[in-house]
């Protein structure tokens, strides 16, 4: 089979298996709907993208290229969230690993059918910001001109997306929690290293820093021509300034930048086809020395051949709660690292450093947590037992706040007030309950890990 | 005798009916399960485990109709379903032990039971391990070890023994027979003679009917 068939092969399957999920429908539906809430009002209400605290005069190419910054930065990781947790995220591996298949072409081919999905949901945002822009633009309303400032920014970025999404699944360690940290400490990267270097002249070397393509635009149309943008919420100033959205999209080397992206995008595809690991069960860990001691679970106790049969807890809801206490802090590390936490609360300012150790910590283990209990494939036999789901939902929020608890205990003490446990609770509660949530409706853990990445961020910096 | 009882139960998929009109008294004791594939034996298992609602007809737990008496059977229920996602990243006791506290049982006693049910398995030796590291055969283990945790008065098994060696199979055939003194069993299997032998019904499930064999 000619690799060309291959990848329109993989390629095909991959459009199909889009088309017969819900996901792919919520989302042509949810992008256009949600248009109106990434341009901002102004009252400042909606997603602002602001020059030197003042809204832009929102002719048809600023509609355009406001729509693209805020879908190549916000929502990028909501379209990564989509990409790692749709109906394609497993494959049969088993059997294409070790098929004729070139690697590349297959990967190629899902790659492409990634690339289409959000390209589709693109051109349904386009079409609503023209919607937009016939109501709203100053000026002439010019669709033209609100559809390509909105591509030339996101839709190399979402490309880009794409090809990440086959660079993290190629390895094992992407493939695992870790990936969605890689993707997490790459959009921060991409949103900060171009606002570095704004301030050099526009090239295409300089430009192609600018993965999310927000920067050039921005400085290169703004009055002053400096980097004194927003992107995302704030006070915003009355009164909107002009911004030159067609000059700025016109900065030397910032077109053909964009279309780069798109072919690195095409080589980093490759270039995971040619890193690709293949799947195998992880071989038990041999860790040397002191950190293997620490961490290995020892052999079992012995067992009794006579042990009677279990009878039902004296209290199965605290049992339960026990239960999904140890199961949250499952393994040594995590309560290595508990204690790591606890200890940085005795830091001073806690609510920087100790509650966010803290926090990030419980985000892993309990989404971990919160996406076992809820993946699809196990939910049929925890269905069958005793304790109804909303029992069970409730004792993995309340083991979190207990986490959360213990591990702002240190810092209560040493303070003598009540403030840390307060935050640690309060924090630790509506983190469970978003990983819930999120575990419920995806069926894993990695929504719930990825939105509670980016939300423990904000708390961080905030 | 029987505590569960199955009244003209139906069900259908989309248009394709399952079974249709199947009223049988579960015994005490092993009640094998036979048929092509596709029958639909596991749909029956899954309606058995509540796993599963039927489309028509009603299922009563000690003469007390579902939905009623759902949580009282599934407090003394162990299923084995064929498939399960089980989770990679924890070991075989942790979530064994996540299952007890959701069977509502003690986690001390749990946790030695799971102890004995695994030594009598083959699979005592690997428990703290994690389970992706596991072979299809010691998967199949784990989940049939977890479904006899505590004293289940019905046990339901989807194929507990496939993927597993001659021998291996024996062991969990042991522990089947032994339950089923004093527990209702309802499995899938292929022949085994051991099984046979102990027997108290043997069901055919094909062309949408299950019929005494």
């Amino acid at each position: 089979m000619s690799a060309i068939a291959v990848a329109r092969s993989a390629m095909t399957v991959s459009l199909l298996r889009y088309s017969r999920s819900w996901g792919l429908w919520l989302l042509l539906l949810v992008a256009p709907i949600g248009a109106r809430f990434m341009i901002a009002r102004d009252d400042g209400s909606g997603m602002q993208v602001a020059i030197g605290g003042h809204l832009p005069v929102m002719t048809s190419a600023t509609l355009g290229m406001c729509l693209g910054i805020v879908v190549s930065t916000l929502l990028l990781p909501v379209a990564f969230l989509y990409l790692r947790s749709n109906v394609t995220r497993r494959n049969p591996w088993q059997v294409d690993e070790v098929s004729g298949g070139s690697r590349a072409a297959i990967m190629l081919g899902r790659f492409a059918a990634d690339a289409l999905v959000l390209l589709a949901a693109l051109t349904a945002l386009t079409a609503a910001g023209w919607l937009l822009g016939w109501q709203i633009v100053t000026g002439p309303f010019q669709p033209g001109w609100i559809a390509l400032p909105l591509w030339l920014v996101a839709a190399p970025a979402l490309v880009g997306l794409a090809a990440l999404r086959q660079l993290l699944d190629a390895r094992p360690l992407g493939r695992r929690g870790i990936g969605e940290l890689m993707f997490f400490i790459l959009w921060m990267a991409s949103m900060v290293i171009p606002i570095i270097v704004s301030e050099r002249p526009s090239s295409f070397a300089i430009n192609m820093v600018d993965y999310s393509g927000f920067v050039r635009p921005l400085v290169a149309g703004s009055p002053s021509g400096d980097n004194d943008f927003s992107i995302g919420g704030g006070q915003i100033k009355p009164g909107r300034v002009p911004l030159d959205s067609e000059r700025g999209i016109s900065a030397p080397g910032y077109i053909s930048s964009r279309f780069a992206w798109v072919a690195v995008a095409i080589a980093l595809t490759v270039l995971a086809s040619m890193v690709y690991a293949p799947h195998s069960a992880p071989r038990r860990r041999r860790i040397a020395g002191l950190l293997a001691r620490m961490l290995a679970r020892g052999p079992p106790p012995p067992a009794i051949a006579s042990a009677p049969a279990a009878t039902i807890a004296r209290s199965p809801l605290a049992t339960l709660l026990l239960a999904e206490f140890r199961l949250i802090g499952a393994g040594k590390l995590f309560r290595y690292l508990a204690i790591i936490a606890a200890l940085l609360g005795l830091l001073p300012d806690f609510r920087h450093i100790g509650s966010p150790a803290g926090l990030l910590l419980l985000v892993f283990g309990l989404s971990a947590h919160a996406g076992r209990s809820e993946a699809r494939g196990l939910r049929q036999l925890i269905a069958t037992t005793y304790t109804p789901p909303a029992m069970r939902r409730g004792a993995l929020i309340a083991a979190s706040v207990a986490w959360a608890l213990v591990m702002s205990l240190p810092a209560a003490l040493a303070n003598w007030s009540l403030d840390p446990i307060v935050l640690a609770g309060s924090t630790g509660a509506a983190a469970a309950v978003i990983a819930m949530l999120l575990a419920m409706i995806s069926g894993s853990g990695f929504a719930a890990r990825m939105v509670l990445l980016i939300l423990w961020y904000v708390y961080l910096s905030s | 005798m029987s505590n569960l009882h199955l009244d003209a139960i139906g069900k259908t998929y989309g248009g394709k009916t399952i079974f249709n009109g199947v009223t049988i008294h579960v015994p005490i004791g092993l009640t094998l399960l036979t048929g092509p594939s596709g029958a639909g034996k596991s749909t029956l298992l899954r309606i058995l485990a509540t796993a599963e609602k039927p489309s028509r007809g009603k299922l009563s737990w000690k003469n007390t109709p579902l939905p009623a008496a759902r949580r009282q059977l599934r407090r003394t229920l162990g299923y084995a379903p064929q498939a399960v996602d089980l989770p990679d990243d924890l070991t075989a006791r942790e979530f064994a032990m996540h299952m007890a506290a959701l069977k509502g049982l003690d986690l001390t006693a749990a946790d030695a039971q799971f102890g004995a049910i695994t030594s009598a398995i083959n699979l005592h030796g690997d428990i703290n391990q994690r389970i992706a590291t596991f072979s299809g055969g010691m998967r199949r283990r784990l989940v049939f070890a977890q479904a006899l945790l505590g004293e289940p008065e019905l046990i339901i098994l989807d194929e507990p023994t496939a993927e597993l060696d001659d021998q291996t199979s024996g062991l969990l055939e042991a522990l089947i027979v032994e339950r089923a003194a004093k527990a209702s069993v309802v499995m899938t299997t292929h022949a085994s003679d051991q099984l046979t032998a102990h027997a108290a019904a043997s069901w055919r499930v094909e062309g949408g009917q299950v019929t005494p064999t």
